[in-house]
């Protein structure tokens, strides 16, 4: 005998249900959780390592870093005197709210006033998986080149702020920023972009402003 | 893969608790914007099916583009599958993009085997002629 049920159920919704319980334990650390997402090399880690040398004096950081393998990153920001975590997912293209949650377990990363959550790099599958963070922020390097946000519409369309990194180098690059905003917004006209530059310190301040009023907004609201 | 296995995990449950039986096709839906490529899916489905009892199953995805609206018209605007309009073509104002974000499990069927005691006696009876 033939069975037709309809579920409607979510996917992913074990995955789901325990980035909820993660949102709700860094609601009450009264912790800023950032989901950050790009390709391998856009400069993640670079844009952490001047974004707590500029914020961790005032505002207590941790870093958890995805990566395929290698203590490469942690150690990257270990050196900067922030308490962070590496996982090392062993092959697999993404961070999912379980390793979030056992990284916490494990190592003593809360309490702190922002959390960084460096997903393993990778323009697609990241997009998936949500970590209890408060926003997605997604990486575009301005060597990648200036088509990027229709080619991976879904991180583009879902993360409240897109950084464009390494615009030192824009003198030396075909890159047309006004195109990219032009995408950006189409895919997502309520998302934040900045331009920032690790190297030269351009728009550091921007970023990190934007992260202390975020801060600030979610601990009114807790 | 995780996702065809977290599939198939509901799969599972809803044939329990329904009684059992073997799970001949699983309906999903696919947004445009979940990242989740339908061919990659299907492949993954059958790893994840591989030497279970369900192995074989279907898995029909039903692929749900993402809507590009004119916040000015109104009107949601055709394009080109896997391209994207930059402003509406007709009003030259910016666009909004909704849905496309669906992965959810729709409906799930399976069959139940008979009772064997009313399977057996045509058999047995062809057997006997």
């Amino acid at each position: 005998m033939k069975q037709v049920v309809t579920v409607r159920r979510r996917a992913l919704e074990a995955s789901e249900t325990r980035a909820e319980s993660l949102r709700q334990r860094f609601a009450e650390a009264g912790t800023l959780v950032l989901n950050l997402i790009s390709s391998p090399g856009s400069g993640k880690t670079t844009l952490l390592e001047a974004t707590v040398r500029r914020l961790a004096s005032d505002h207590p950081c941790a870093v958890i870093e995805g990566d395929v393998a290698t203590e490469r990153d942690a150690d990257r920001l270990r050196a900067l005197g922030v308490p962070a975590h590496q996982i090392l997912t062993g092959g697999a293209c993404h961070l999912d709210a379980r390793q979030v949650g056992a990284a916490l377990d494990q190592a003593r990363l809360l309490p702190a006033d922002i959390l960084f959550i460096e997903n393993v790099g990778n323009l697609i599958c990241p997009t998936t998986y949500d970590l209890g963070e408060d926003f997605k922020v997604a990486l575009l390097s301005v060597t990648e080149g200036d088509d990027k946000p229709f080619k991976y519409p879904a991180i583009f369309a879902r993360a409240a702020v897109t950084v464009l990194t390494k615009i030192d180098l824009l003198p030396h690059l075909p890159f047309d920023v006004p195109a990219v905003e032009e995408q950006l917004r189409s895919l997502n006209p309520e998302g934040i972009i900045l331009q920032t530059s690790a190297i030269t310190g351009e728009g550091i301040d921007a970023w990190c402003g934007l992260l202390t009023e975020r801060l600030t907004t979610k601990r009114k609201r807790v | 893969m995780g996702i065809a296995l977290d599939i198939y995990r509901i799969c599972r449950e809803t044939v329990r608790a329904h009684d059992g039986g073997r799970l001949q096709s699983v309906r999903v839906a696919i947004g445009e914007l979940a990242a989740v490529e339908p061919e990659l899916l299907a492949f993954a489905w059958e790893a994840a099916l591989a030497g279970e009892e369900d192995a074989g199953a279907e898995l029909r995805i039903d692929w749900c583009p993402a809507l590009q609206q004119c916040a000015s018209c109104g009107e949601v605007k055709e394009r080109a599958p896997g391209s994207w309009l930059r402003l509406c073509p007709d009003c030259g104002q910016p666009l909004q993009v909704s849905g496309g974000d669906e992965l959810d499990v729709l409906e799930v069927t399976f069959a139940q085997e008979e009772p064997s005691s009313e399977e057996d006696p045509p058999l047995a009876a062809e057997e006997a002629r």
